[in-house]
């Protein structure tokens, strides 16, 4: 293509004027693409009609401006134009009002969240402590279920003799059991009743061999279940329950028997 | 918008009024390529032309459009440009940027042939080929008149690119 004729041709002016058909301004826009002296000749003409119109202004009367942007106004949901520069004034009273609610929001969210904190932090430390407290429940009757599993064993084993030791005539109500391993020398005690002493007395379980009474051990009445005793050997006839001070004695003072039993033969 | 109207609205409105003649339709035109313009605006392509040129042809289009509805008759289109400069004068523009030159006194430098041809296509509201047929002139004249003109303008209106 000569770029002179199509220049001079005058189409870039027609161009600019609005002229050219669909097809026409297609082509030419297709043109300015690849010849850039083309559309360094488009630029000087479009200079060349702006500043010719620019010296043919005339300026209409302010009212028509007004009711331009009042009827603009009233489209605007739909805005499509950003003022470039905010009213400055109107930005820093949007600004500091800004700043002043977010640090209101903010220290009510703080103070809000602090509380919440606080209220979370003292339910966790009361759910630590009752966790605990259900572990060492749980630990307490795990104990006891082993104790009574290790009891029931043994007062379900054939080996183990059941002495019933009754009440003297002086505690009536009294009672209480041995069980007696003659093999094994073993010797579980368990209060039936008995009623509670002073703090400076004991109960002393005594096994009669040979007609003379061998300690078996000290106890209180506040037992769960059985409570292993000193061994005893052959030959144990009786087993009988004393009061003597705490810690017991080596010889028992017979006046103060509370319950006694003989052992059953076979 | 308001950017646009402030810098372009006298240059648009000059064209319109030229054409128009008449003050009241010619301010309801100029409103009604501003709202073409807000409506229309993302269809401007700065690929394809200046920012002004874009203006220009939507007001020139929407001016054209008037002079062929009923309220305009074709024969206004021949009104003297005086009385447009006449009015001006008489008004109370003072940031008029117009200084009492009227069309005649910028085209003056150009050869009788060119000043018809911008007159006519730039403010008496003619396309070049109503130009061409009403005055049996070819249309390939006009364009190339119109271009000698352009150029002799841009030398006189010292556009420097």
């Amino acid at each position: 293509m000569n770029i002179v004729e199509y220049i001079s041709s005058g189409i870039l002016e027609a161009y600019a004027l609005g002229e050219l058909t669909e097809q026409e301004r297609a082509l030419v826009e297709k043109n300015l693409t690849q010849y850039p002296e083309l559309r360094t000749e488009l630029q000087r003409v479009e200079e060349a009609q702006e500043a010719l119109l620019m010296q043919m202004a005339i300026v209409p009367r302010k009212a028509v401006r007004e009711n331009l942007f009042q009827k603009i106004d009233a489209r605007k949901p739909e805005a499509k134009v950003v003022p470039l520069q905010a009213d400055q004034s109107n930005f820093w009273r949007f600004a500091v009002a800004a700043s002043v609610t977010i640090a209101i929001v903010a220290s009510y969210f703080a103070y809000d969240y602090r509380s919440k904190w606080m209220n979370s932090q003292g339910q966790l430390t009361e759910l630590i402590a009752q966790n605990q407290r259900v572990a060492q429940d749980y630990n307490t009757v795990n104990q006891r279920l082993d104790k009574i599993e290790s009891d029931l064993k043994i007062v379900d084993n054939p080996d183990f003799k059941r002495v019933v030791m009754k009440g003297t005539e002086g505690a009536p109500e009294s009672m209480a059991y041995v069980y007696w391993n003659e093999s094994t020398r073993e010797v579980y005690l368990s209060v039936q009743n008995m009623r509670a002493l002073a703090q400076e007395n004991q109960y002393q379980l005594w096994a009669i061999i040979d007609g003379k009474p061998v300690d078996a051990g000290v106890f209180d009445t506040n037992l769960a279940g059985l409570l292993k005793m000193k061994e005893i050997g052959n030959g144990a006839a009786a087993f009988a329950v004393t009061i003597e001070p705490r810690g017991g004695k080596a010889s028992p003072s017979l006046e103060t028997m509370q319950v006694v039993g003989n052992v059953v033969k076979g | 918008m308001e950017y646009l109207y402030d810098n372009y609205s006298g240059a648009l409105y000059g064209v319109i009024f030229r054409i128009l003649k008449k003050e009241e339709i010619a301010e309801e035109v100029l409103q009604d390529v501003f709202l073409k313009i807000w409506d229309r605006f993302e269809n401007y392509d700065a690929s394809k032309g200046k920012l002004f040129t874009w203006l220009l042809n939507v007001t020139r289009n929407q001016a054209i459009d008037k002079t062929r509805s009923k309220e305009i008759s074709k024969d206004q289109k021949t009104t003297p440009i005086e009385k447009v400069v006449s009015r001006i004068d008489n008004e109370e523009y003072i940031e008029q940027r117009i200084d009492g030159i009227g069309v005649s006194e910028i085209l003056k430098v150009l050869s009788t042939d060119q000043q018809f041809v911008v007159e006519y296509l730039y403010f008496k509201g003619y396309t070049q080929s109503e130009l061409a047929e009403e005055f049996d002139i070819p249309l390939g004249t006009v364009k190339t008149r119109l271009r000698l003109a352009m150029q002799q303008l841009r030398i006189t209106l010292g556009v420097t690119t």
